[in-house]
This record gives C-alpha cells, sequence and structure tokens, in this order.
C-alpha cells in the first residue's frame, strides 16, 4: 500500500456517503466501484450482507454499510454504489454506500487520531478537508469482527 | 530467474522417473532377462542423475551414478539380476524418493549420505565385477594396470591418480579412441609441485611447454586458463596423447624444476563414461550451462518457501483441442466485425445471431476444456502401490496380490496430490492387519495369496475408491475391548455400542487392534490421519466388514471444482441448484399425503416413509400465504438416507460451475457454493447432504 504514500505522508482516499456523513476510504484498497447491480440473497449470512454479486465472472460478497454501522437501511438510490475493496490478494468484498463523491489528497497532519470511536474498531481518524470532515474507515477492522459479529 | 520454475519441473520428472523405474524394476525382478527393462532402467537411472546434478543435489546425484553403474554393468552383460541386487535397487529408490520429499518440502535435499545403500550398490558392482573384469583384461589393449583402473569409478581422495576424476566429453573421448586406433600413448598424469615454490604458474607453464613438443595435451584439470592465473593448489592432471613412451614423458616433466612428484599412467576411458551416448553426454553439457545459470539464483534458493508441486502435465491433446477452440474464438469474432460492418439491416440482424450462437459454442467448449485440463488420472497415484504391496509382501511373508481397477478415472488435481498417503495407509492396514498370515489362510481355507483389491470409479459427481481385502475382517468384539482398554471407552459403553459404532471407534486417534507393532503398521497413526485427509478434501470414508470374510473401505470422493450437473429449482422468486448426482427422483404430491412423525413431515413414498424439507422455511424464505394442493419434492440421498425438499417450481436441468462465495461472509453449510447462470445472475446451490 506504499504506493500511495505521496509526500510528506499524505494518502488519497475516496469519499463515500452515508446518509450526510462522509467517509474516506484508502484508495490503495479500492478495486474497483460498480454502479448497484443484482444481488443475489445468502440465506443465513450476517444481516449486514445482503448477498453476493457477480462482478465479471467472480462471486463477490456484498456488504451493506448502513446496516454494519447500525443505521436505518434505505432504498437503492441512482447513486447507490458497490466498492470493490480487496483487502488482502486473492479476496475481494464488495462494499455498499450511498454515494461516491470523490477523491481527496489528505497530509497526516490534517489527520485527528485521536476520535472517540462509537463503533470500535471501525474508523482510523477523522481528516480534515478544505470545511468538511471525512471519517477515515478502517478496511480490516469492518471485515475482521465479522466472526464475532453473528 | 526464479529456481522453484525449474525445480518444479524437477520434481515433476524424478517423480516419474522414479515411478518408471519401480515399475521396471518390478518387471526386472519377474523376468531378470529382459534387456530392454535393463535399458529403460539404464536411461532412467541417468536423467535422473544428470537431473539431479543439474540442481546441485550431490548425494542424489551420487546415489544415482552408483545405481547407473550397477545396471550398466547388467546392461552389458557383466553381471547378472539377483534377487538381492533387486532389493538393494528398491532400497535406493526409496532413498531417492526420500531426498525428493526433502527437496519438495525445503528444497535441499537433506543431509542423508546414505552411505550404506551406496556401499551396497558398491558391493554388487564388486563381487559381480571381479569375475569379469579378469577376462576383459585378457583381450584388452593396455594389459598392465588397465583393468585395476577401469572398473574403479570413485577414486578416493588420498589417491594420487587424481587424472582418473577428470571428466571426459564426448570428442575428447573419441580423440582419445582415434589416438588408440594409431597406436599413440594416451597417458594420464598428475604433477606435484613443491609446496614452497613461489611460481606455480610458470612451472605448470614449462610442464605443458614441455609436453607440447612431445605430444598434445587433450584435457587438463584445472583448465589451462586457470593455471595460468595460478588458480590451483599444488597439483594439477591432464590427459596427453603421445607417441613417446610413459618414462619419456614422465622425464620431460621431471625435469622442470620444483616439480615434486609425477605420477603418470595410460590412460583408459572409464567404463561408465563410455557407455554414455553421446546424445547423453550432450545432454550434461547443456546442463552444465544450466547449472551456472543456476549459481546465480543459488542466493534466491536459500530464501525459497517450501515448494509444493502445483504444475499440471497436460495431455498435448487437450492443449491441441484448446488451441482449436481459440482459433475458433477468433474466427467468430472476425465474423462479429464483418457483421457489424453489412449496411443491410436485416441480413445483419439473422447474422448477428448466427454469430452470437456460433461464439456461445465455442465458449461452451473453451470452459470444459479448461477444466479437463486440471483432471489426472488416478492412475499417477496408484501407480505405485504394486511395488508397496511387494515390499509388504516380503518383509510381513505373506503373499499376497494387489488387483487394481478404474486407474483411468479422472480427478482433479489437488485432489490427487492429497489421496496418495490415505490410500497408502488403507493398503498398509489392509496387508499387515486385513490378510492373514499364508499358513492361517490354508488352515481356514482360503486361498494362498491373499488379495486385496483397489478400485476406482466415477459416480456422479463422486469419485469412489474402494479398498477391499479378503482377510480376517475386523473382530468387533476386539476393537471394543482394546477402546476399553486404553481407555477410549467405558465398558457400559462398548456393551451399548452398535457394531457400526464400533467400528468408527477405529479412526480414533492413536487406536490399534494389533497386538503387536510392527513396521508396517500398528502405532495406531493410520485411520484417523486417514480420515481427516479425506474429510479435508470434502469426502468421506465408510468401512464394511464381515468377521473372516475381509474388510472394505470406501472413500467417496467430490469431484471438486469441475462443471457438475445440477437441478435448477425455484424457492419463491430465488434461483438455487441441487447438485443432480444426490438426486433420486422429483415427486408430485398432495398436500393432504403428509403425514406426521413426531411432528415432522413426512411422505409416505412406495413404502418408504421420507421426511420432508422446507427448503424456504430453512432458507429464510418469506412464506406465503395460500399453501398450493399440489408440492413438488425432490428426493434426495445420502448414502442410504433419504430426504424430500420441498421446492416451488422446477426450472431445469443445467450443467454449472461452482464458485466459492468469497470470504467474509457467513457461508451456512448448507450452501455449498454459488454458479453464475446465463444471463449472469448469481444462483446458490445446495448442499442435499447437510440436508438429509
Amino acid at each position: 500500500m506504499e504506493e500511495n504514500t505521496l509526500v510528506n505522508g499524505a494518502k488519497q482516499y475516496i469519499v463515500v456517503k452515508l446518509d450526510n456523513e462522509q467517509y474516506g476510504v484508502d484508495i490503495s484498497y479500492i478495486d474497483n466501484i460498480v454502479r448497484m447491480q443484482q444481488i443475489t440473497r445468502v440465506p443465513k449470512a450476517q444481516f449486514y450482507f445482503p448477498g453476493v454479486i457477480n462482478l465479471r465472472g467472480e462471486i463477490i460478497p456484498v456488504m451493506n454499510l448502513r446496516l454494519k454501522f447500525d443505521l436505518e437501511d434505505k432504498e437503492y438510490t441512482n447513486t447507490t454504489r458497490i466498492l470493490i475493496v480487496k483487502p488482502e490478494s486473492g479476496a475481494k468484498i464488495g462494499i455498499l454506500v450511498d454515494e461516491v463523491r470523490e477523491v481527496v489528497t489528505l497530509e497526516e497532519d490534517s489527520m485527528e487520531k485521536a476520535v472517540y470511536d462509537e463503533q470500535g474498531t471501525y474508523l482510523l481518524g477523522v481528516g480534515k478537508y478544505k470545511d468538511t470532515l471525512i471519517s477515515i474507515l478502517n478496511i480490516h477492522g469492518i471485515i475482521a469482527d465479522l466472526d464475532n459479529a453473528w | 530467474m526464479d529456481l522453484s520454475q525449474y525445480l518444479e519441473i524437477f520434481i515433476d520428472e524424478t517423480k516419474e522417473h522414479l515411478q518408471s523405474l519401480n515399475e521396471q524394476v518390478l518387471i526386472l525382478e519377474a523376468e531378470p532377462d529382459n534387456i530392454d527393462t535393463v535399458n529403460e532402467i539404464f536411461r532412467s537411472a541417468h536423467s535422473l542423475k544428470g537431473m539431479a546434478g543439474t540442481m546441485g543435489f550431490k548425494r542424489m546425484q551420487r546415489l544415482t551414478h552408483d545405481m547407473e553403474n550397477v545396471f550398466s554393468e547388467i546392461r552389458n552383460g557383466k553381471m547378472s539380476v539377483t534377487p538381492d541386487l533387486v532389493d538393494v535397487v528398491f532400497k535406493c529408490l526409496d532413498a531417492i524418493e526420500e531426498y525428493l520429499t526433502c527437496i519438495v518440502e525445503t528444497s535441499d535435499e537433506g543431509d542423508n549420505d546414505n552411505e550404506e545403500i551406496i556401499n551396497m550398490l558398491n558391493a554388487c558392482l564388486d563381487s559381480n565385477g571381479k569375475a569379469s573384469e579378469a577376462q576383459d583384461s585378457g583381450n584388452a589393449e593396455q594389459p598392465v594396470k588397465e583393468s585395476t583402473e577401469s572398473s574403479e569409478v570413485s577414486v578416493a581422495d588420498d589417491d594420487k591418480r587424481k587424472f582418473l576424476r577428470i571428466d571426459i566429453a564426448d570428442f575428447e573421448k573419441n580423440a582419445i579412441t582415434e589416438a588408440k586406433a594409431k597406436n599413440m600413448n594416451v597417458f594420464g598424469v598428475t604433477v606435484y609441485i613443491d609446496e614452497n615454490c613461489i611460481l606455480k604458474a610458470a612451472r605448470a607453464f614449462l610442464v605443458f611447454k614441455g609436453l607440447e613438443n612431445i605430444g598434445e595435451v587433450i584435457k587438463s584439470v584445472p583448465c589451462v586458463q586457470d593455471i595460468e592465473d595460478e588458480k590451483f593448489e599444488f597439483d594439477f592432471s591432464m590427459l596427453i596423447i603421445s607417441e613417446k613412451s610413459l618414462d619419456e614423458v614422465k622425464k620431460v616433466i621431471a625435469n622442470v624444476s620444483e616439480v615434486k612428484e609425477v605420477v603418470i599412467e595410460d590412460y583408459e576411458i572409464p567404463k561408465d563414461i563410455e557407455v554414455v551416448s553421446s546424445v547423453q553426454v550432450k545432454e550434461e553439457e547443456t546442463d552444465k550451462k544450466e547449472e551456472t545459470k543456476k549459481k546465480n539464483t543459488q542466493a534466491a534458493k536459500s530464501n525459497a518457501k517450501p515448494v509444493a508441486n502445483r504444475s499440471v502435465r497436460v495431455d498435448i491433446e487437450k492443449l491441441d483441442d484448446l488451441m482449436n477452440l481459440v482459433s475458433e474464438l477468433i474466427i467468430a469474432k472476425n465474423g462479429l466485425v464483418s457483421v457489424s460492418n453489412q449496411e443491410d439491416n436485416r441480413t445483419s440482424m439473422q447474422s448477428f445471431n448466427e454469430q452470437i450462437e456460433y461464439l456461445e459454442r465455442i465458449t461452451t467448449n473453451l470452459h470444459e476444456s479448461v477444466m479437463k485440463v486440471r483432471m489426472v488420472p488416478i492412475e499417477s497415484v496408484v501407480n505405485r502401490f504394486p511395488r508397496m504391496i511387494r515390499d509388504l509382501s516380503k518383509k510381513l511373508g505373506k503373499e499376497m496380490e494387489l488387483i487394481m481397477t478404474g486407474e483411468e478415472t479422472e480427478l482433479d488435481r489437488t485432489v490427487i496430490d492429497e489421496i496418495g498417503d490415505p490410500l497408502m495407509h488403507m493398503l498398509r492396514n489392509a496387508a499387515d492387519h486385513g490378510l492373514e498370515p499364508t499358513i492361517e489362510r490354508l488352515k481356514l481355507g482360503k486361498p494362498q495369496v491373499g488379495t486385496i483389491r483397489l478400485n476406482a470409479y466415477q459416480d456422479g459427481n463422486n469419485v469412489t475408491i474402494e479398498v477391499e481385502d479378503d482377510g480376517s475382517g475386523i473382530d468387533v468384539e476386539k476393537v471394543k475391548a482394546s477402546a476399553v482398554k486404553k481407555g477410549h471407552i467405558t465398558e457400559e459403553q462398548a456393551e451399548m455400542m452398535q457394531e457400526k459404532e464400533a467400528i468408527d471407534l477405529l479412526f480414533r486417534p492413536a487406536f490399534s487392534t494389533a497386538e503387536k507393532i510392527s513396521d508396517v503398521s500398528g502405532r495406531g497413526v493410520g485411520l484417523d490421519v486417514v480420515k481427516n485427509k479425506i474429510e479435508g478434501l470434502g469426502g468421506d470414508v465408510e468401512v464394511s466388514t464381515k468377521l473372516g470374510e475381509g474388510t472394505k473401505f470406501t472413500i467417496r470422493l467430490p469431484l471438486t471444482l469441475a462443471i457438475i450437473q445440477a437441478l435448477m429449482v425455484e424457492v419463491r422468486n430465488e434461483k438455487y441448484a441441487i447438485p443432480l448426482n444426490s438426486i433420486v427422483t422429483i415427486e408430485d404430491v398432495l398436500v393432504s399425503d403428509i403425514k406426521y412423525v413426531k411432528q415432522k413431515e413426512v411422505i409416505n413414498l412406495r413404502g418408504m416413509v421420507i421426511p420432508l424439507v422446507r427448503l424456504d422455511k430453512i432458507l429464510d424464505c418469506e412464506p406465503i400465504e395460500e399453501e398450493p394442493e399440489n408440492l413438488v419434492i425432490v428426493i434426495v440421498k445420502k448414502g442410504d438416507k433419504l430426504a424430500g425438499l420441498v421446492i416451488d417450481n422446477l426450472l431445469g436441468q443445467q450443467e454449472i460451475v461452482i464458485k466459492p462465495l468469497g470470504k467474509y461472509i457467513n457461508i451456512h453449510k448448507m450452501i455449498s457454493g454459488a454458479t453464475i447462470l446465463g444471463d449472469g445472475e448469481v444462483a446458490l446451490i445446495i448442499d442435499s447432504n447437510s440436508l438429509v
């Protein structure tokens, strides 16, 4: 993931939205961003996994970030996107978000690490960009506690 | 450059050669005079040696080299094949296999020199060799000394005749033979220079210069360049062709000052090199080149992870098929391009559809072909068993034979790699525990030779492998008693136990009923390992036994990730696939025919009571308000148990490709995977085994 380190520790993030909150995902994890498509339900999976999708012949589980963050489920809209994230080689996971906004570059100085994080390990910190705040998602944290979550 | 790419080939080929060696030696044991077999063995041993040398596995090379020598003697008719010799050769093969296993695991051959086996091989050479040498020396060209020299293949380190260790290449050999034909003398010379000498190179130069006047130096060790650069210790060796006599040559060399000692003798081409055909020599030369290349990667090698063998050998025909399909694919693409350029709309639409159909046909075939490439006949695992049974038969003093059928049954490569050990365990079990000693068999009126059968066949989506012996069978009471004694179960439990449960005890760790531990088995580390491994592959093991008549182990393995035939069904509006091989029938049942047993729904189908499984409920589908009068029920089986899966709709049979569902998401065990349907939709595959 070193390739994402620009000068003085700046990193690029993809900014996504859930309701009105902005979240940043380290761009080096992102494999792809696709539009909403048909999701096949998988019975008995974790409640925040609506199912799996077919991405060019590969079957990828999709996680609904709203449900994961205990937010209310929402109808899929025209702006709903699936971020295809590759946390480790050979394994992909789709993350369902309301909207994908832009790519921003955040310097390490503009990141606030010590934040009150009520979602446990889901956030790495909060970054300031222009006059908005972006919560930086901890991808590994989000996918790692799955075994305990059920 | 990556060494592992060579290593894989090496491992594969070594396995192949070992296998062929094993087979051929077995044949040789039966027909000691079969010269074709000897040739075959010799060739394999030689290739092994070359390969081991290339890869830098010195110990393995040495062992194969000595083995090759033995067969070279046999080939030349100087030795005959004796049972003892066959035993030694088998031991030798085992040792090579050990090296190989070590290499597979650590990419290093380990440090077992197998001195004992080498000595045994050499002993065979010596005892047989001496007699024939005596005859040889009579008609050889150089009567003196030569016979002792020529038979000596490895020269001891302290031997001063270092020139004997010079490897000679083809052209040098020719030069020597030619020279001899012209009645020239060929000498091997080793020159020792005084250790106090300061200008070694200068002395060596003088030696060479002096020799050039009286003859021709055809080879020197180290090479001339190295000698001039003073890259040698205090001795160097060479081969000379000269008209002069031995003494004259010796005098020329000894005249150079500071030369401590000159060892000179008539030189004969060593026998083992003599029989090397020119092709093989060339092979060795290229090997050497590779070796230098390889040295660059030596550093990488030390860091290399354990090398598992992941390559697949593919029948060239299968590759040709693939190639054909790919060329057709290109044609189809070109067809589409030309259609899109057509102006007339109506005809273009029609030919467009035609092209799409064509394309479809190609892709389906392409898919199938690629899948087939991964399949390997089970033969590659089982063909080493006859040798094993032969050894066991000798070791245990029981007469037995192995009958194998269905070796051509194909399994996925990954399964093939794993299945060898479990099968071996079972065969050893059958040989050791299953079959009675020969005397006992005679007493019981059974055929003197015990039979072990290994049968493999494909059964729907599974491959079944049966290991069957006609021995004493499993004494259930004995198993129980042993289990009680070892504290696995209590006596009460033992009394309650059904036969089947008791047999399952055998699969517990550290369980053995053999009264004494033998080399072969009885340590109780067999069957639980077998079971774990097979279950790890997604298969299962069953045992059936009849006391006094024999035991049969049945292993069922999935064909894995291949394409399977499945029945597509609909539950509510979701599509699911049920593997066709587990389906018995499909029934239309009136709701009123459903009965209840212990509050569970069952149907009575032709006298059989079959429990029903409501797929919509266990799949958490939304309930429907009105139940139809008729239920579509898919009857599935697992072993001899049946169950009826209630579905909403049948969609039809389809060939599907099993795909994993990916990480991170929790998968219930009733879902074995997913597949992608023609329209890109994902359908889950139901593992009916978990529902029965």
